[in-house]
């Protein structure tokens, strides 16, 4: 059966053009001044099925329709075109603690919280010591949620929507919530709603969760649906799409200097996209230069999701700075160990002069790589290494206290 | 200590009690067919509405040291004003009973009015991140408004009671048409709520204006003068304002123990009962595109 469909699905944004917030279009009008508006399709003649008890992956880059497609399902917004059919009560998990009041307390909260988010009273009069429980805030329900830490108000968010029930559930990145402890929680909960029989809908930059969660991803690009399929296959297509797009951040008068290519290796030199933490890399940057730089400097720029620089490659660290001729050249970096955790990285390429920030040349996304599995966990991985002692070896902190 | 924890997971319910709804999502179309599908869908959400509305009645008077007495403050501030001004300066007529008394049981309906309508039609964009972010059926958040200050019209009607029991005005049978009266009121005010609201999103200039515009509209209703003091010619065009059919019936029912005016409570009747669903459906043909706007 059946769980949800769109069927020709477009949505258009209008942007007007000016300060919106200064002038009304009524004032506007008033004036008999046409306003400029640009159409903006957010999606385009989107067409998909879930079936009932499976569990679909949206991904796509920033901007490609994905939260679009999101607040079309949860009905915040409707469809410019086409039609939507959900079969089944529907619940997003897209931002905890919606509704909740700072004045009022934990238990009068949940009240607000779960009738907003469609549950009924005597629902949630059963579910409310499993909702406390869940969210581990017991002590603290009768207290103004605005004396809550920020931990036990998400965590208070989170437990109510985690007890919907839904037929469908939409997710957002919220598996992010919480410490450790409580996120181990909540992904046991949609694994248990999932095996009984809860459809999904998971919408991510996490691969990594879209391929334990997902059996079907669909990849968006630009508002319109470009592949569908198997995680794996989806997944890798979706690194390739980033593949060289000429997208320079500079004027043409400023960049005398071109990034032709950049292709990443793994330690056999095969061509890849696909990495694992702790893995030996390879990149080779190709350039065309059209006026002498004598003292050139090339960096690499690894971009998380949320557009913040991870990490920097750079020549201008060790060895001299690169005498760049005209014409064509290339270079190439090594690093023996990824220290990047899972995730997708946009590549952002410059060319500069050495030890100053003149650019020659600035191309933004320009990549991107897909980092899978960790073996360890944490913001990043620090290369290490181990060794057994024996107990009457003197440790490293007592041969430091003796010196002195 | 939170690492600590056990990990308790809940069992997620199997049994489903209700059955599965079909739900179809369509470009927005202005069509009254939404009257029906917008008030089944209302009637399911009756619990958010009943919450929210304790919840405004509970929010308004957190943290005040007088807490719910500012219901009362409010009107009994106006009745002082009003019967310094017209009754000890300007004289006005009141029909048999206290000045006092007469002024405070228009400012009781009005009061209603102006807090509902001030409050539903800034109830919107008020909550603006709730709108983008969780679907629910947008017209409970002006009615909760209409709900709430309903509530604080019933607290304030106390000083009323005390009033006619202190002036020793008695209360007659004919005391029970005030339930059709404040229907129509209440009727008035969800229509005039979800207009005003609906614009608000699009023209921040409805909130600005409203201060006005109620203060306006108060000297245009029969609140600190009686209907039979505005010159006959004038009637036909004056009692189109529901609100004159409202405030006037009100006051003759209650202290006066005359009879309801039918004529006047039936033109705010029609007026009203117009206003609503024209009123719903450009609210629910606005609604579908009020998180792209707002």
């Amino acid at each position: 059966m059946t769980a949800l469909q769109f069927e020709s699905v477009s949505k258009r944004y209008r942007i007007r053009s000016g300060s919106e917030s200064q002038e009304s279009g009524f004032a506007r009008r008033l004036r008999r001044t046409r306003t400029h508006k640009a159409d903006f399709w957010a999606l385009q003649n989107v067409n998909f099925e879930v079936q009932q008890g499976e569990s679909l992956g949206i991904i796509g880059h920033n901007g490609a329709g994905k939260s679009t497609v999101l607040k079309l399902l949860s009905n915040i917004s409707t469809p410019t075109k086409g039609q939507i059919t959900i079969n089944g009560r529907i619940s997003a998990l897209l931002e905890v603690g919606s509704g909740f009041h700072p004045e009022l307390t934990g238990l009068e909260n949940v009240y607000l919280s779960g009738s907003i988010l469609g549950m009924r009273r005597a629902e949630i009069t059963s579910k409310l010591e499993s909702i406390i429980e869940f969210a581990g805030v017991r002590p603290f329900i009768d207290i103004p949620v605005k004396r809550f830490s920020s931990g036990m108000f998400v965590r208070l968010g989170f437990s109510i929507a985690a007890h919907l029930d839904p037929d469908i559930l939409l997710l957002d990145e919220v598996l992010a919530v919480g410490d450790y402890a409580f996120q181990e929680k909540c992904k046991q909960r949609i694994a248990e709603m999932h095996r009984n029989g809860t459809t999904m809908v998971f919408i991510s930059h996490d691969l990594n969760a879209v391929r334990s969660v997902c059996q079907r991803v669909l990849l968006l690009q630009r508002g319109e649906v470009i592949a569908e399929g198997l995680p794996d296959d989806v997944i890798r297509r979706y690194t390739e799409t980033a593949a060289f797009h000429q997208r320079p951040q500079i004027t043409d008068e400023r960049r005398v200097a071109e990034v032709t290519s950049v292709k990443f290796y793994d330690s056999l030199g095969n061509r890849t996209n696909g990495f694992r933490t702790g893995d030996a890399v390879s990149v080779t940057i190709g350039y065309r230069v059209r006026r002498h730089i004598p003292q050139g400097s090339i960096s690499l720029y690894f971009l998380n999701s949320e557009g913040g620089i991870a990490a920097q490659w750079t020549t201008s660290l060790s060895g001299r700075p690169i005498n760049m001729l005209v014409g064509a050249g290339s270079v190439e970096f090594t690093c023996d160990e990824l220290g990047l955790q899972p995730g997708v990285y946009q590549i952002d390429a410059t060319i500069e002069k050495n030890g100053t920030a003149e650019e020659y040349e600035w191309q933004h996304a320009c990549a991107s790589i897909h980092v899978d599995a960790a073996k360890t966990r944490g913001a990043f991985y620090m290369p290490h290494s181990w060794r057994e002692t024996s107990e009457d070896s003197v440790s490293f902190l007592e041969s430091l206290a003796h010196t002195e | 200590m939170e690492l600590e924890q056990e990990i308790l997971v809940p069992p997620a319910r199997v049994e489903r009690p209700s059955p599965r709804p079909v739900k179809i999502i369509r470009p927005p179309s202005f069509s009254p067919a939404v009257l029906f599908s917008g008030l089944s869908e209302l009637i399911w959400y009756r619990d958010l509405l009943y919450t929210l509305t304790l919840h405004r009645i509970r929010v308004r008077y957190k943290q005040s040291a007088l807490g719910l007495g500012w219901a009362l403050v409010q009107p009994l501030a106006m009745m002082l004003v009003y019967t310094i001004i017209f009754s000890i300066f300007a004289r006005f007529p009141s029909k048999g009973v206290p000045y006092s008394l007469f002024v405070l049981c228009g400012i009781l309906p009005w009061n209603f009015f102006q807090t509902a309508l001030s409050s539903s039609a800034t109830g919107l964009v008020s909550h603006t991140s709730l709108i983008t972010k969780v679907y629910f059926p947008r017209e409970i958040l002006p009615f909760s408004y209409v709900m709430a200050a309903f509530f604080d019209f019933l607290v304030a009607c106390v000083i009323l009671i005390a009033m006619m029991a202190w002036y020793h005005v008695g209360l007659t049978v004919q005391v029970l048409y005030i339930i059709p009266i404040l229907a129509v009121e209440v009727t008035f005010i969800s229509g005039v709520g979800l207009l005003f609201s609906a614009f608000q999103v699009r023209f921040r200039d409805i909130g600005i204006a409203m201060p006005l515009v109620l203060q306006l509209w108060m000297f245009c209703a029969p609140v600190v003068y009686s209907y039979s003091d505005v010159p006959k010619r004038f009637r036909p065009l004056y009692m189109l304002d529901p609100m004159v059919g409202i405030v006037e019936n009100f006051r003759r029912v209650v202290i006066q123990g005359w009879g309801v005016d039918l004529h006047l409570l039936g033109v705010s009747a029609v007026v009203a009962i117009i206003i609503l669903p024209l009123g719903y459906m450009y609210f629910k043909h606005r609604e579908a595109t009020m998180a792209d706007v707002i």
